[in-house]
């Protein structure tokens, strides 16, 4: 647990900087830590609101990010079938990549529901409390350094340090050359459409890029 | 519209949507399973999405203007940046470096 804490300070710090391009005042991003919860969104919509994008715009590319949780939702229903309702909500709320790591192998590993909700509802809040401060510490650290710095270029290398780890088979070498190709190659799209519409473009070209690979394999 | 509101509207509706994600097959869909292609497309909304939002970051040097050069600083520590990313895994040290990088090549390029 302590060390995926550490894991998200980080993080947490990179997506305060990232507000505080957005113009966004220190409570402004403590409620959008409180509210989304998501380092990716918190960091792509602040991206999108500095550059000036449309509120649907925005709104839709935070939206094709979010549909990772609808994995981790679905791996997760079986195991929580038998909570009430109010119990559910609460635990979809605190569900992030971090929270969904840390407990579905126990979830898959024990039956014992009563421990394993406990376990997922405190690391879920101590991650919740820990992003908000974080987030925090970094909109304020960012007003504070020179932009001679340039920190505003930890976002970019935040999500490489994600990335690149993912690289390994090659059908995600594809789907990151296709979205890096099409970002550069529509950037010309008005109201930064080009970073929904690459995203969208890499995602079919992986599933095609899948399909051609077992094809060749079972033939 | 001002900037503000449209902080507070993108925190309510993204928000929304990041919960209603989340809540998805853990409340309303319980009893289905995922489309096995849905899952497919799904599993690759990390790497396309983390890739279209950086990437511009880097080669883009002011608006509209693609710098895919060595005499980019951006780039080189980029690159340096995913090398290590990929071997080592850890936030921190890629952070360290590429900021590092990116520092010393604006230096050393003047």
């Amino acid at each position: 647990m302590v060390p995926m804490l550490m894991g998200i300070a980080p993080f947490g710090i990179v997506c305060g900087v990232s507000a505080l391009t957005a113009g966004a005042s220190v409570w402004e991003t403590l409620a959008m830590s409180l509210i989304i919860f998501s380092g990716a969104a918190q960091i792509a919509a602040t991206q999108l609101i500095a550059d000036g994008a449309p509120l649907a715009v925005i709104v839709l590319t935070c939206f094709v990010l979010s549909l990772r949780f609808l994995m981790y939702s679905a791996a997760l229903a079986p195991h929580l079938r038998s909570l009430d309702s109010r119990w559910r909500n609460v635990l979809a709320f605190l569900l992030t990549d971090q929270a969904f790591a840390a407990t579905i192998r126990r979830f898959r590993e024990s039956k014992d529901l009563r421990g394993n909700v406990s376990y997922f509802l405190g690391s879920g809040a101590l991650l919740w409390i820990t992003w908000a401060v974080t987030t925090v510490v970094g909109r304020l650290l960012g007003s504070v350094i020179p932009a001679s710095w340039e920190l505003d270029f930890v976002v970019p290398l935040c999500f490489i340090a994600l990335l690149a780890p993912l690289l390994r088979d090659r059908v995600s070498v594809v789907v990151f050359a296709v979205a890096a190709i099409a970002v550069v190659g529509l950037d010309a799209l008005p109201m930064r459409l080009s970073l929904i519409c690459a995203g969208l473009i890499a995602i079919v070209c992986g599933v095609v890029a899948e399909r051609l690979r077992s094809g060749t394999r079972r033939g | 519209m001002d900037k503000s509101l449209v902080l507070w509207a993108v925190t309510l509706a993204v928000g929304a949507l990041n919960f209603a994600s989340r809540l998805s097959f853990i409340a309303w869909f319980s009893r289905n399973e995922m489309p096995p292609l849905l899952a497919r497309a799904l599993h690759h909304v990390p790497v396309a999405m983390l890739t279209a939002i950086a990437v511009p970051a880097v080669v883009f040097i002011a608006p509209a203007t693609l710098d895919l050069s060595w005499r980019n600083p951006r780039l080189i520590a980029a690159l340096m940046a995913a090398a290590l990313a990929w071997w080592r895994r850890s936030t921190v040290l890629t952070m360290a470096v590429g900021m590092s990088t990116l520092w010393l090549t604006r230096w050393l390029l003047g």
